[in-house]
């Protein structure tokens, strides 16, 4: 359910939202920073706690980590990397994986359910169950792999950044959670210059390649991540993430001209017979 | 079918038997025919309906034909698997009255204009089919094809990879821009030209819809009437 309070910036397959630009909100965003990541997993488990998702059975790939990918019943998942630094030492890096909340989000633009996927005036990119039909059009959309199918509702399922809980005043479950400070929940303005102070920190303490990960072929994330080594790919994420060209090009250009051809094929069928009229053997011509 | 000394109705000899002239009437298809070509048009017309309102919202009014955007979804592939079969049939019904005859090379350009302006006779041409209705047949079974092929990875989106997905979505999409198109057209011939569509319902048409329309299948039929 779309949240009542919430103004909607843009819903999936309709022309406008319902904001009127009245009231000032402010963008929100998560602040991901994963050097003082612990790997802990409070934050899987207050996500699974507060939205009510069932235990997910978890799977041993040689790893820590949980489950392979995130599920429709799993929707923040710490992923664990294990690399071999230049000088032979071993790297283990850990990052928050979870929907991004795109300032341009590539599922709201290939969702065909009006009103299945909204984004709301402070940036939150939301799944309304009711309008859903669960058919995965979001998930080809998605340049993070995030939108999951849930076998039992039907519906596609991901983090909702705790929406019901930003729009009462409260920080996301996971934010509350963390023990570390790793987590941080604000403006986006407010967490990008955090995320600037702590990359030049970085810096200065040697993690010469450090970043902060916020996406401009999206438009930026409502999630920014500083990474300690400036390889997005390293911590599983798209260097350069977009709207995929396949959905620009299907929703742009495929599905206009094609609306077009075929309101014109039909009136061009009664423009002909306006012009032509039946086709009859001679002798039935008057 | 006929019995000495008593002539059957067309629609009686239309249950088993075409090309053949009964009284008045010529026997164009038979039921097996009509039949196929009736599964054929409801199977595509239920994917139409359940398919465009999930294309565009623009067609959304249609999905409120099959209950909603939500069945719609979960119709729409099985409605496809179904006129797949139903292509299938015609196909193999329909293929050995449907190779293009000599003269009939060109129905993709200047023939099908000026067919479409009326304003030529149509020559006498050689088989049941005119060129277009050719083109026609194995469009729709081409397309027929073509959504099975891009629809299963719609259908099950989280077992195929992103790319292919896209690249399925494009193509479905432009094989339903094109079929439309030739359907609206298929549909508008039999309402333009009197006399069509009780082909495909009764079975027989007059000597006169088939000496004007296909004067080479007229000429074959009449070769083989009995003399009186």
């Amino acid at each position: 359910m779309t949240e009542q309070s919430m103004e909607v910036l843009r819903a999936s397959a309709s022309v406008w939202g319902s904001a009127t630009g009245i009231r000032k909100t402010e963008t929100v965003s998560k602040y991901i920073d994963t050097t003082t990541c612990i790997g802990c997993k409070a934050c899987e488990a207050a996500c699974q706690e507060w939205n009510d998702l069932k235990v997910v059975a978890t799977r041993q790939e040689g790893s820590y980590q949980t489950l392979p990918q995130l599920d429709a019943e799993f929707w923040n998942l710490i992923r664990f990397k294990e690399r071999t630094s230049d000088d032979g030492g071993p790297m283990w890096l850990m990052r928050k994986d979870q929907c991004m909340h795109c300032a341009e989000p590539g599922c709201l633009a290939a969702c065909p359910a009006p009103g299945a996927i909204v984004q709301y005036s402070n940036g939150i990119v939301d799944v309304n169950p009711t309008a859903c039909i669960g058919c995965g059009y979001c998930a080809t959309g998605c340049p993070f792999d995030v939108p999951k199918f849930h076998k039992t509702t039907g519906k596609m399922a991901k983090c909702t950044l705790c929406v019901d809980r930003v729009e009462v005043g409260l920080e996301p479950a996971c934010i509350k959670a963390c023990p570390t400070g790793c987590l941080q929940f604000g403006t986006k303005e407010e967490m990008v210059r955090l995320g600037n102070a702590r990359v030049t920190q970085l810096k200065n303490l040697g993690w010469t390649d450090a970043m902060l990960y916020d996406p401009p072929g999206v438009n930026g994330t409502g999630v920014v991540t500083i990474l300690g080594h400036g390889h997005p790919e390293w911590y599983d994420l798209p260097v350069d993430p977009h709207v995929p060209w396949g959905v620009r090009l299907w929703k742009s250009v495929v599905r206009p001209i094609g609306v077009i051809a075929a309101f014109a094929a039909i009136l061009g069928s009664f423009v002909h017979y306006t012009r032509y009229g039946p086709k009859v053997p001679p002798e039935d011509r008057t | 079918m006929s019995t000495v000394g008593r002539v059957d109705r067309p629609i009686v000899v239309a249950r088993n038997r075409d090309n053949v002239i009964v009284a008045d009437e010529i026997v164009r298809h038979r039921f097996a025919t009509r039949l196929i070509h009736w599964a054929v048009a409801l199977t595509f017309f239920i994917a139409l309906f359940s398919g465009m309102p999930i294309w565009t919202p623009i067609f959304g009014w249609m999905a409120s034909l099959v209950g909603g955007l939500e069945a719609a979804r979960v119709i729409h592939p099985y409605a496809g698997v179904a006129f797949f079969i139903a292509s299938i049939f015609q196909f193999v019904h329909w293929l050995p009255d449907m190779h293009f005859e000599e003269d009939q090379k060109g129905w993709f350009g200047p023939k099908l204009i000026s067919y479409m302006r009326w304003d030529q006779e149509p020559a006498v041409e050689g088989g049941k089919y005119n060129g277009g209705q050719k083109m026609l047949f194995f469009a729709v079974n081409l397309a027929a094809l073509g959504f099975l092929l891009t629809g299963i990875p719609m259908w099950f989106p989280l077992q195929f990879p992103t790319l292919l997905r896209e690249i399925c979505i494009i193509l479905h999409d432009i094989i339903f821009i094109l079929i439309f198109i030739a359907i609206v057209g298929h549909i508008y011939l039999t309402i333009a030209e009197p006399g069509t569509f009780r082909a495909m319902m009764r079975g027989s048409v007059t000597r006169r819809w088939a000496r004007f329309h296909h004067p080479g299948w007229y000429e074959d039929v009449s070769r083989e009437e009995p003399r009186k």
